[in-house]
Protein backbone atom coordinates (compact mmCIF):
# COMPACT_ATOMS: atom_id res chain seq x y z
CA UNK A 1 0.00 0.00 0.00
CA UNK A 2 1.30 3.59 -1.16
CA UNK A 3 1.81 6.15 1.71
CA UNK A 4 0.02 9.54 0.80
CA UNK A 5 2.78 11.82 2.41
CA UNK A 6 6.37 10.58 2.41
CA UNK A 7 8.10 13.03 4.49
CA UNK A 8 9.47 12.24 8.08
CA UNK A 9 7.99 13.66 11.26
CA UNK A 10 11.29 14.00 13.05
CA UNK A 11 10.62 17.06 14.74
CA UNK A 12 8.26 18.90 13.46
CA UNK A 13 5.52 18.94 15.83
CA UNK A 14 2.38 19.18 13.91
CA UNK A 15 0.02 16.95 12.46
CA UNK A 16 -0.97 15.82 8.81
CA UNK A 17 -3.85 13.97 7.82
CA UNK A 18 -3.58 11.43 4.81
CA UNK A 19 -5.14 12.13 1.90
CA UNK A 20 -8.03 9.89 0.64
CA UNK A 21 -7.12 6.88 -1.31
CA UNK A 22 -10.51 7.06 -2.86
CA UNK A 23 -12.54 10.16 -3.71
CA UNK A 24 -15.22 9.96 -1.53
CA UNK A 25 -19.47 10.36 -2.50
CA UNK A 26 -22.09 11.62 -0.67
CA UNK A 27 -25.31 9.45 -0.42
CA UNK A 28 -27.23 12.34 -2.65
CA UNK A 29 -25.00 12.12 -5.12
CA UNK A 30 -26.15 8.63 -5.28
CA UNK A 31 -29.32 9.33 -5.25
CA UNK A 32 -29.19 11.94 -7.85
CA UNK A 33 -27.40 9.30 -10.39
CA UNK A 34 -29.85 6.76 -9.29
CA UNK A 35 -32.82 8.97 -10.31
CA UNK A 36 -31.16 10.56 -13.21
CA UNK A 37 -30.63 6.84 -14.51
CA UNK A 38 -34.48 5.90 -13.38
CA UNK A 39 -35.89 9.07 -15.48
CA UNK A 40 -33.37 8.47 -18.77
CA UNK A 41 -34.71 4.31 -18.72
CA UNK A 42 -38.29 5.74 -17.79
CA UNK A 43 -37.79 8.48 -21.46
CA UNK A 44 -38.79 11.38 -19.31
CA UNK A 45 -35.66 13.10 -20.55
CA UNK A 46 -32.33 12.14 -22.54
CA UNK A 47 -29.02 12.24 -21.21
CA UNK A 48 -28.46 15.01 -24.02
CA UNK A 49 -30.91 16.97 -22.49
CA UNK A 50 -29.51 16.77 -18.97
CA UNK A 51 -25.71 17.39 -20.05
CA UNK A 52 -27.29 20.56 -21.83
CA UNK A 53 -28.88 21.24 -18.71
CA UNK A 54 -26.19 20.62 -16.04
CA UNK A 55 -23.34 22.53 -18.14
CA UNK A 56 -26.27 25.85 -18.38
CA UNK A 57 -26.52 25.98 -14.56
CA UNK A 58 -22.90 25.52 -13.89
CA UNK A 59 -22.08 28.01 -16.51
CA UNK A 60 -24.36 30.90 -15.13
CA UNK A 61 -22.78 33.62 -12.48
CA UNK A 62 -24.06 36.87 -10.72
CA UNK A 63 -23.59 38.61 -14.30
CA UNK A 64 -26.71 39.00 -15.48
CA UNK A 65 -28.39 40.14 -12.14
CA UNK A 66 -24.86 43.18 -12.06
CA UNK A 67 -26.13 43.84 -15.40
CA UNK A 68 -29.43 44.32 -14.37
CA UNK A 69 -28.85 46.62 -11.43
CA UNK A 70 -26.04 48.80 -13.50
CA UNK A 71 -29.20 49.31 -16.21
CA UNK A 72 -31.20 50.56 -13.59
CA UNK A 73 -28.96 52.66 -11.90
CA UNK A 74 -28.14 54.78 -14.76
CA UNK A 75 -31.52 54.04 -16.58
CA UNK A 76 -34.54 55.55 -14.46
CA UNK A 77 -37.44 54.70 -16.98
CA UNK A 78 -35.66 50.83 -17.32
CA UNK A 79 -35.65 50.95 -13.28
CA UNK A 80 -39.54 52.03 -13.45
CA UNK A 81 -39.96 49.14 -15.84
CA UNK A 82 -37.89 46.71 -13.44
CA UNK A 83 -39.96 47.74 -10.07
CA UNK A 84 -43.25 47.48 -11.90
CA UNK A 85 -42.45 43.72 -13.45
CA UNK A 86 -39.52 42.27 -12.97
CA UNK A 87 -39.92 39.40 -15.14
CA UNK A 88 -40.73 41.58 -18.29
CA UNK A 89 -37.75 43.35 -17.18
CA UNK A 90 -35.23 40.69 -17.32
CA UNK A 91 -35.66 40.00 -20.94
CA UNK A 92 -34.52 43.29 -21.76
CA UNK A 93 -31.21 41.91 -20.80
CA UNK A 94 -31.72 38.67 -22.41
CA UNK A 95 -33.06 36.58 -19.11
CA UNK A 96 -36.71 34.87 -19.71
CA UNK A 97 -37.41 33.44 -16.80
CA UNK A 98 -39.86 30.97 -19.22
CA UNK A 99 -37.21 29.66 -20.98
CA UNK A 100 -33.58 30.21 -18.92
CA UNK A 101 -31.90 27.62 -20.70
CA UNK A 102 -32.92 28.41 -23.94
CA UNK A 103 -33.67 24.88 -24.77
CA UNK A 104 -36.97 24.66 -23.96
CA UNK A 105 -36.86 23.95 -19.86
CA UNK A 106 -38.88 26.88 -18.68
CA UNK A 107 -38.85 27.44 -14.82
CA UNK A 108 -41.88 26.98 -12.53
CA UNK A 109 -41.01 30.19 -10.64
CA UNK A 110 -41.58 32.53 -13.01
CA UNK A 111 -42.68 35.52 -10.27
CA UNK A 112 -39.34 37.65 -10.16
CA UNK A 113 -39.40 40.78 -8.07
CA UNK A 114 -36.64 43.16 -6.93
CA UNK A 115 -36.54 44.52 -3.56
CA UNK A 116 -35.23 48.36 -3.47
CA UNK A 117 -33.18 49.40 -0.77
CA UNK A 118 -33.16 52.82 0.44
CA UNK A 119 -30.98 54.62 3.00
CA UNK A 120 -33.67 53.61 5.61
CA UNK A 121 -34.20 49.98 4.17
CA UNK A 122 -32.50 47.04 3.62
CA UNK A 123 -32.96 43.72 2.48
CA UNK A 124 -32.09 40.76 3.06
CA UNK A 125 -33.29 37.00 1.77
CA UNK A 126 -33.35 33.84 2.72
CA UNK A 127 -35.83 30.76 1.96
CA UNK A 128 -35.59 29.10 5.02
CA UNK A 129 -37.56 26.12 3.63
CA UNK A 130 -35.08 24.89 1.09
CA UNK A 131 -32.68 27.25 -0.46
CA UNK A 132 -34.81 28.90 -3.29
CA UNK A 133 -32.27 31.62 -5.25
CA UNK A 134 -33.01 33.74 -8.23
CA UNK A 135 -31.09 31.56 -10.18
CA UNK A 136 -31.38 32.66 -13.54
CA UNK A 137 -30.15 35.90 -12.86
CA UNK A 138 -27.42 34.37 -10.38
CA UNK A 139 -26.30 30.76 -11.18
CA UNK A 140 -25.72 28.42 -8.52
CA UNK A 141 -26.10 29.61 -4.73
CA UNK A 142 -23.38 29.60 -2.81
CA UNK A 143 -22.75 26.60 0.08
CA UNK A 144 -23.74 29.00 2.70
CA UNK A 145 -27.08 29.86 1.42
CA UNK A 146 -28.17 26.66 1.63
CA UNK A 147 -27.11 25.74 5.33
CA UNK A 148 -29.43 25.31 7.88
CA UNK A 149 -26.93 27.61 9.89
CA UNK A 150 -27.54 30.40 7.48
CA UNK A 151 -31.66 29.52 7.05
CA UNK A 152 -32.40 28.74 10.91
CA UNK A 153 -30.94 32.25 12.08
CA UNK A 154 -31.14 34.84 9.41
CA UNK A 155 -35.06 35.15 10.53
CA UNK A 156 -33.86 35.25 13.89
CA UNK A 157 -31.00 37.04 14.20
CA UNK A 158 -30.73 38.92 10.98
CA UNK A 159 -27.77 41.69 12.71
CA UNK A 160 -25.79 39.17 14.18
CA UNK A 161 -25.48 37.25 11.07
CA UNK A 162 -25.14 40.32 8.68
CA UNK A 163 -21.89 41.04 11.25
CA UNK A 164 -20.54 37.40 10.84
CA UNK A 165 -20.48 39.01 6.89
CA UNK A 166 -19.08 42.01 7.93
CA UNK A 167 -22.22 44.18 7.31
CA UNK A 168 -23.50 45.98 10.39
CA UNK A 169 -25.95 48.78 9.96
CA UNK A 170 -27.55 50.92 12.42
CA UNK A 171 -30.74 50.42 14.39
CA UNK A 172 -32.83 53.35 12.64
CA UNK A 173 -32.21 51.21 9.97
CA UNK A 174 -34.72 48.81 8.64
CA UNK A 175 -33.88 45.56 8.46
CA UNK A 176 -36.69 43.53 6.24
CA UNK A 177 -35.94 39.88 5.77
CA UNK A 178 -37.81 38.25 2.37
CA UNK A 179 -38.35 34.70 3.00
CA UNK A 180 -39.10 33.42 -0.69
CA UNK A 181 -40.87 30.43 -0.17
CA UNK A 182 -43.29 30.09 -2.55
CA UNK A 183 -43.05 31.04 -6.40
CA UNK A 184 -41.60 34.31 -6.35
CA UNK A 185 -37.99 34.42 -6.82
CA UNK A 186 -36.46 37.36 -5.46
CA UNK A 187 -32.68 39.99 -5.88
CA UNK A 188 -32.09 42.88 -3.72
CA UNK A 189 -32.03 46.48 -5.60
CA UNK A 190 -29.19 47.79 -3.65
CA UNK A 191 -28.35 52.00 -3.23
CA UNK A 192 -25.97 53.19 -5.50
CA UNK A 193 -23.11 54.41 -3.50
CA UNK A 194 -21.37 57.44 -3.18
CA UNK A 195 -18.11 57.97 -5.55
CA UNK A 196 -19.78 56.32 -8.44
CA UNK A 197 -21.35 59.40 -10.07
CA UNK A 198 -20.30 59.06 -13.88
CA UNK A 199 -19.66 55.61 -13.90
CA UNK A 200 -20.11 53.34 -16.63
CA UNK A 201 -23.07 50.38 -16.42
CA UNK A 202 -19.66 48.28 -16.84
CA UNK A 203 -17.71 49.86 -13.65
CA UNK A 204 -21.21 49.84 -12.04
CA UNK A 205 -21.90 45.97 -12.69
CA UNK A 206 -18.48 45.00 -11.09
CA UNK A 207 -19.45 46.35 -8.03
CA UNK A 208 -22.30 44.48 -7.55
CA UNK A 209 -21.48 41.34 -6.75
CA UNK A 210 -23.53 38.28 -5.72
CA UNK A 211 -23.70 39.13 -1.74
CA UNK A 212 -24.87 42.71 -2.84
CA UNK A 213 -28.06 41.01 -4.52
CA UNK A 214 -28.70 38.91 -1.84
CA UNK A 215 -27.99 41.50 0.65
CA UNK A 216 -25.65 40.17 3.07
CA UNK A 217 -23.34 43.34 1.58
CA UNK A 218 -23.25 46.76 0.24
CA UNK A 219 -21.75 47.78 -3.02
CA UNK A 220 -18.96 50.10 -2.83
CA UNK A 221 -16.40 51.16 -5.40
CA UNK A 222 -13.61 49.18 -5.08
CA UNK A 223 -15.49 46.23 -3.84
CA UNK A 224 -15.89 43.83 -6.68
CA UNK A 225 -15.40 40.23 -4.82
CA UNK A 226 -17.03 38.88 -2.32
CA UNK A 227 -14.45 38.30 0.66
CA UNK A 228 -16.02 36.54 4.03
CA UNK A 229 -14.16 37.33 7.52
CA UNK A 230 -12.72 33.78 7.99
CA UNK A 231 -13.73 32.84 11.93
CA UNK A 232 -11.07 30.37 13.33
CA UNK A 233 -12.75 27.32 14.99
CA UNK A 234 -12.90 27.83 18.81
CA UNK A 235 -12.57 23.91 19.51
CA UNK A 236 -11.63 22.67 16.16
CA UNK A 237 -11.93 18.95 15.81
CA UNK A 238 -9.36 16.83 14.47
CA UNK A 239 -10.03 13.22 13.40
CA UNK A 240 -7.77 10.73 14.38
CA UNK A 241 -4.59 9.72 12.47
CA UNK A 242 -4.35 6.41 10.39
CA UNK A 243 -0.95 6.06 12.13
CA UNK A 244 -2.13 5.51 15.62
CA UNK A 245 -0.28 8.91 17.06
CA UNK A 246 -2.36 10.10 19.28
CA UNK A 247 -5.02 12.68 18.62
CA UNK A 248 -4.50 16.49 20.01
CA UNK B 1 -65.33 31.59 4.59
CA UNK B 2 -68.86 31.88 4.08
CA UNK B 3 -71.56 29.68 5.31
CA UNK B 4 -72.09 27.84 1.93
CA UNK B 5 -68.47 27.31 1.25
CA UNK B 6 -66.22 24.49 2.82
CA UNK B 7 -61.96 25.06 1.96
CA UNK B 8 -62.57 22.55 -1.21
CA UNK B 9 -65.04 25.60 -2.62
CA UNK B 10 -62.81 27.53 -5.30
CA UNK B 11 -60.95 30.50 -4.35
CA UNK B 12 -60.14 32.18 -6.86
CA UNK B 13 -61.40 36.06 -5.97
CA UNK B 14 -58.49 36.68 -3.11
CA UNK B 15 -60.35 38.09 -0.07
CA UNK B 16 -57.47 40.86 0.78
CA UNK B 17 -55.64 43.73 -0.95
CA UNK B 18 -52.46 45.74 -0.03
CA UNK B 19 -52.76 47.38 3.25
CA UNK B 20 -55.25 44.87 5.02
CA UNK B 21 -54.49 43.30 8.47
CA UNK B 22 -54.71 39.74 8.68
CA UNK B 23 -53.24 36.60 10.81
CA UNK B 24 -51.81 34.12 10.04
CA UNK B 25 -53.88 30.68 10.34
CA UNK B 26 -52.61 27.53 12.64
CA UNK B 27 -54.38 24.69 10.39
CA UNK B 28 -52.82 21.13 10.86
CA UNK B 29 -50.64 19.92 7.67
CA UNK B 30 -50.64 16.73 6.70
CA UNK B 31 -47.02 15.51 5.09
CA UNK B 32 -46.35 18.86 3.29
CA UNK B 33 -47.01 22.68 3.83
CA UNK B 34 -45.01 25.85 2.77
CA UNK B 35 -46.23 27.89 5.57
CA UNK B 36 -43.76 27.89 8.11
CA UNK B 37 -44.15 27.39 11.63
CA UNK B 38 -42.95 30.69 13.03
CA UNK B 39 -45.30 32.44 11.41
CA UNK B 40 -48.49 30.56 12.72
CA UNK B 41 -50.81 32.55 14.37
CA UNK B 42 -49.40 36.10 13.63
CA UNK B 43 -51.02 39.08 12.53
CA UNK B 44 -49.31 41.56 9.91
CA UNK B 45 -49.85 43.47 6.91
CA UNK B 46 -50.74 42.80 2.88
CA UNK B 47 -47.54 43.53 1.28
CA UNK B 48 -48.32 42.87 -2.47
CA UNK B 49 -50.79 40.38 -4.33
CA UNK B 50 -49.02 38.20 -6.29
CA UNK B 51 -50.23 35.34 -8.53
CA UNK B 52 -53.29 33.03 -8.39
CA UNK B 53 -51.75 29.25 -9.00
CA UNK B 54 -52.27 25.83 -6.85
CA UNK B 55 -51.92 25.74 -3.08
CA UNK B 56 -48.76 24.12 -2.36
CA UNK B 57 -50.44 21.44 -0.49
CA UNK B 58 -52.22 20.63 -3.55
CA UNK B 59 -49.14 20.37 -6.40
CA UNK B 60 -47.20 18.57 -4.08
CA UNK B 61 -49.55 15.49 -4.08
CA UNK B 62 -49.98 16.33 -8.14
CA UNK B 63 -53.71 17.25 -7.55
CA UNK B 64 -55.21 20.16 -9.61
CA UNK B 65 -57.31 21.89 -7.49
CA UNK B 66 -58.36 25.41 -6.78
CA UNK B 67 -56.43 28.43 -7.73
CA UNK B 68 -56.03 30.84 -4.73
CA UNK B 69 -54.81 34.43 -4.70
CA UNK B 70 -50.87 34.70 -3.39
CA UNK B 71 -49.88 37.49 -1.06
CA UNK B 72 -46.87 38.87 0.61
CA UNK B 73 -47.91 39.27 4.21
CA UNK B 74 -45.49 41.69 6.17
CA UNK B 75 -44.53 40.97 9.69
CA UNK B 76 -42.94 43.02 12.36
CA UNK B 77 -39.95 41.12 13.58
CA UNK B 78 -41.33 42.33 17.72
CA UNK B 79 -43.97 40.27 16.36
CA UNK B 80 -42.46 37.36 15.33
CA UNK B 81 -40.47 36.65 18.19
CA UNK B 82 -40.25 37.37 22.21
CA UNK B 83 -37.75 39.61 23.18
CA UNK B 84 -36.46 40.91 19.52
CA UNK B 85 -34.75 44.28 20.54
CA UNK B 86 -34.98 46.32 16.95
CA UNK B 87 -38.13 48.16 16.71
CA UNK B 88 -38.03 48.88 13.41
CA UNK B 89 -37.01 45.25 11.50
CA UNK B 90 -39.47 43.58 9.76
CA UNK B 91 -39.91 40.44 7.69
CA UNK B 92 -42.23 39.22 4.96
CA UNK B 93 -43.42 36.32 3.31
CA UNK B 94 -45.94 34.63 1.04
CA UNK B 95 -49.42 32.72 1.11
CA UNK B 96 -52.05 31.59 -0.57
CA UNK B 97 -55.12 32.90 0.56
CA UNK B 98 -56.54 30.21 2.56
CA UNK B 99 -54.06 30.65 5.00
CA UNK B 100 -54.82 33.97 6.23
CA UNK B 101 -57.61 35.13 8.33
CA UNK B 102 -58.82 39.04 8.12
CA UNK B 103 -57.98 40.92 11.10
CA UNK B 104 -60.01 44.02 12.12
CA UNK B 105 -57.62 46.81 13.28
Amino acid sequence: MSTAYKHSHAGDGHDHKAAPMVEEITDYEVLEIAVRELAIEHGLFTAEDHRKFTEWAESIGPAAGSRLVAKAWTDPAFKARLLEDGTKACKEIGVDWAEPTGSGTPSDYTNFRVLEDTPTLHHVIVCTLCSCYPRPLLGMSPEWYRSTNYRRRLVRWPREVLAEFGLILPPEVEIRIEDSNQKCRFMVFPVRPEGTENWTEEQLAAIVTRDCMIGVALPRPGRTADVHPVHEARRPVHSAPLHGKAAE
Amino acid sequence: MKQNETLRTPNTQGRFKVGDRVQVRDMPNMFYTRTQNYVRGVTGTIAACTYKDLIPEDEAFNYDGRLEQYYIVRFRQKDLWGEYPFGNDTLQTEFPDHWLEPVSN
